[in-house]
């Protein structure tokens, strides 16, 4: 994708001087517009970051939405230590690093089969697979967690992993085989006729051609494992065991809730999807049209 | 609720056939966290106390029994709000949790009837002086002890000595004296009743609606509406709207809006004179503020109704397919230990009363009126959930919150109420 559209926008680029005033105008009110929606879009984060660095005292005082009379960075230390989420950060990342490697290693497999050869059934099984997205996962609950209670699985973090590759596949396997559908079917008939297996095909050819769709998704899917709430609560009983989204919610009380530990909690908690939007951010852009040309 | 049964039932057909898978995973998770020796053994207490003062008190209490015990406690603090909806999930999985922090009465009886929680009687022998208040309480429907109680509190209409005595206030005792309490703070231009019911805590209406049925038709008839025995749209009932009418102009318009800590806020800096909460509001007040609380009793409203106080009791209770029974006993048994309940009002926020007569409450003037409060009450109810059931309580959300934004409509909300109430209790 990016390789069709820079060479586009290197051509604009001598032309721009030269626009018509109305263009122009037209290009301050993008930009005025953008940075307008993109501060409004960034003041709830700066109302958590403010509230995270303001003393107990001061928020229950003063209330949530008071202006700061007070600068406690000791909520991070609160938060990381007595609030669990130094173990609550290692425990996601066990459960999202392997989680993803483990669904685009199954997806891309699945989808190089059901792209690349005509398998008896292959549009049923893609349109099963896309209709079990569409399927909120809710109505899973009491099964999952009562399977796992029979097989003995329950409460621990590689049934979570099993669980959350379980239900990202079918999306992924839908995505990745439509991207591997738009691979020219030359280049699979050139391999195939210098000896090449099907695996040799999958892994030396396909694979490496489905790099883009591959880190966008890793990206998006590692966001979502990460945020997800979910599953852990339904799987994990074990506080010790728990990631991020649920240690950051049993910072709450019964009845009344340190705010400013949980807003310190919770920049703790975005700091590893923000560090992966802002590595893969190319890729995240690439990713929302993913399937969408052929 | 019938959906638990029935998955129960299922459940236990299952257990029954993976028996041995469960037994060796129960095998793993006592072994594996401590090397613990075979005559001891870990328990798992599931506590949702999960607020941070709270939570390190459960701490320290766990670790000075595990210091004098041969047995182990693994705490497990769980949020709040995730543990009320999860608690008859632990409760019916195959490996439960030991232990479990919950409410006396009723609730707990609603648990025991399913045959989901472990007798306790034997713990009780050690517990001779306890209120038999509260022995009654923590004993189900088959006249069996299964919950250990480690401490109450009480509910009373907080306000700021300060701002009572800027607006010549003193407290009122009567109906009509709170009534012109409210007029006299809406005249100096403060909110005269914080209400807090908003976004996650509608649940705080209700304690309007227990102390105007409490003080207006006895805290038995309340009992026996909660428990269905009377309807929703009996005249007793509607009294308690037209009395709740007469102060509605004074609740803070947003009421239903704000939560119930922004509310707490609204009194801490004077915008709204009174609020009826329960202790646990203390742990909402920044350090040094708290000298400037009292509260008072909730107004007497037909003086030949004895009075009665909302009292809600909190405490321990077990599942019955715990593996380690010796080990939970030898707990709960501990937990009901002067010692242990001294060192819980200790170390957490220090409003509580310690359920067992022997142990200290804590001194400040607050604690010792709330607790002299309570021994004059002629009877103690827990709170609308606790006196019914989970289930009934969102009905009450939904009538009472309706109620306060359109009183003109109280009939139709009655009945809707009722009927609602009626499912409830048919599949309770």
């Amino acid at each position: 994708m990016a390789a069709t559209v820079s060479p586009d926008s290197l051509a604009a680029r001598p032309a721009r001087a030269r626009r018509p005033l109305g263009k122009r105008l037209r290009t301050i009110g993008f930009h005025t517009g953008a940075s307008a929606l993109s501060l409004l879009w960034f003041l709830p984060i700066a109302l958590i970051l403010v509230i995270s660095f303001r003393s107990t005292d001061d928020v229950l005082g003063n209330g949530l939405n008071a202006l700061p009379h007070s600068f406690a960075p000791d909520n991070y230390s609160a938060a990381w230590s007595g609030g669990g989420m130094q173990q609550a950060l290692i425990n996601s990342a066990i459960v999202s690093v392997p989680a993803v490697a483990l669904t685009l290693l199954l997806a891309s497999m699945a989808a190089f089969a059901l792209s690349r050869y005509k398998i008896p059934l292959r549009r049923t099984l893609i349109l099963v697979m896309l209709g079990g997205n569409l399927l909120p996962p809710q109505i899973l609950l009491v099964p999952v967690a009562k399977l796992s209670q029979v097989f003995g699985l329950y409460d621990s973090l590689p049934t979570l992993i099993a669980v959350e590759v379980g239900f990202g596949l079918g999306f992924y396997v839908f995505v990745l085989q439509g991207f591997m559908r738009t691979i020219p079917a030359e280049i699979q008939q050139a391999a195939l006729l210098d000896g090449a297996g099907a695996f040799q095909i999958y892994w030396r050819i396909v694979l490496p051609l489905t790099r883009p769709a591959l880190a966008a998704l890793g990206a998006l899917s590692f966001t979502w494992v990460f945020n997800d709430l979910l599953w852990p609560i339904t799987v994990l009983i074990t506080q010790s065991k728990m990631p991020v989204t649920p240690a950051l919610l049993s910072l709450q009380g019964q009845y009344v809730s340190y705010w400013n530990v949980i807003a310190a909690g919770s920049v703790i908690a975005a700091i590893p999807t923000v560090a992966v939007f802002l590595r893969f951010q190319r890729h995240f852009i690439a990713g929302l049209n993913l399937g969408a040309v052929k | 609720m019938s959906s638990y049964t029935v998955s129960r039932r299922g459940l236990l057909a299952g257990a029954g056939a993976v028996g041995a898978a469960a037994a060796l995973s129960g095998c793993a998770t006592a072994t594996a966290p401590a090397g613990s020796t075979q005559q001891g053994g870990a328990v798992t207490l599931q506590s949702d106390l999960s607020s941070p003062l709270a939570e390190q008190a459960m701490q320290s209490l766990v670790a000075a029994y595990s210091k004098q015990s041969k047995y182990t406690v693994k705490l497990n603090t769980v949020a709040a709000t995730t543990y009320q909806p999860l608690l008859p999930t632990y409760l019916t999985s195959a490996n439960p949790p030991d232990i479990y922090t919950w409410y006396a009465g009723n609730d707990a009886d609603h648990y025991s009837s399913q045959g989901l929680l472990l007798d306790v009687s034997s713990a009780w022998k050690t517990m001779d002086n306890y209120q038999p208040a509260l022995k009654t309480l923590s004993t189900d429907a088959a006249g069996k002890q299964i919950f250990v109680p480690t401490d109450y509190y009480w509910w009373g209409v907080f306000y700021r000595k300060s701002q009572f005595a800027k607006w010549g206030l003193g407290e009122p005792k009567t109906w009509s004296d709170f009534v012109n309490a409210c007029a006299t703070i809406k005249a100096k231009g403060a909110i005269p009743i914080g209400l807090g019911a908003g976004t996650g805590t509608a649940w705080v209406a209700a304690a309007w609606f227990d102390y105007l049925n409490i003080r207006l038709n006895g805290a038995d008839f309340h009992r026996d509406l909660l428990q269905g025995k009377h309807s929703f749209t009996d005249p007793k009932v509607v009294d308690v709207f037209t009395t709740w009418k007469q102060v509605l102009p004074y609740f803070d318009p947003n009421g239903t809006a704000v939560s119930w800590q922004e509310a707490s806020n609204q009194l801490l800096n004077g915008k709204c004179g009174m609020l009826l909460t329960g202790t646990f509001f203390a742990d909402a007040v920044p350090k040094g503020s708290i000298d400037d609380l009292d509260f008072f009793k909730f107004p007497v409203i037909d003086p030949s109704v004895p009075d009665a106080e909302e009292a809600p009791t909190d405490g321990l209770f077990a599942s019955s397919k715990t593996h380690n029974a010796a080990a939970v006993l030898d707990f709960m048994t501990w937990m009901a230990t002067p010692t242990a309940q001294n060192l819980w009002t200790a170390t957490s926020s220090g409003t509580v009363i310690p359920a067992n007569p022997q142990a200290t409450a804590p001194s400040s003037a607050l604690v010792q009126k709330g607790k002299s409060m309570l021994a004059e009450a002629a009877q103690l109810t827990q709170f609308f959930n606790r006196d019914s059931t989970d289930a009934l309580q969102n009905t009450a959300n939904t009538a009472l919150i309706d109620f306060i934004q359109n009183p003109g409509k109280l009939s139709s909300i009655l009945t809707t109420w009722q009927s609602q109430a009626e499912q409830v209790w048919k599949t309770a």
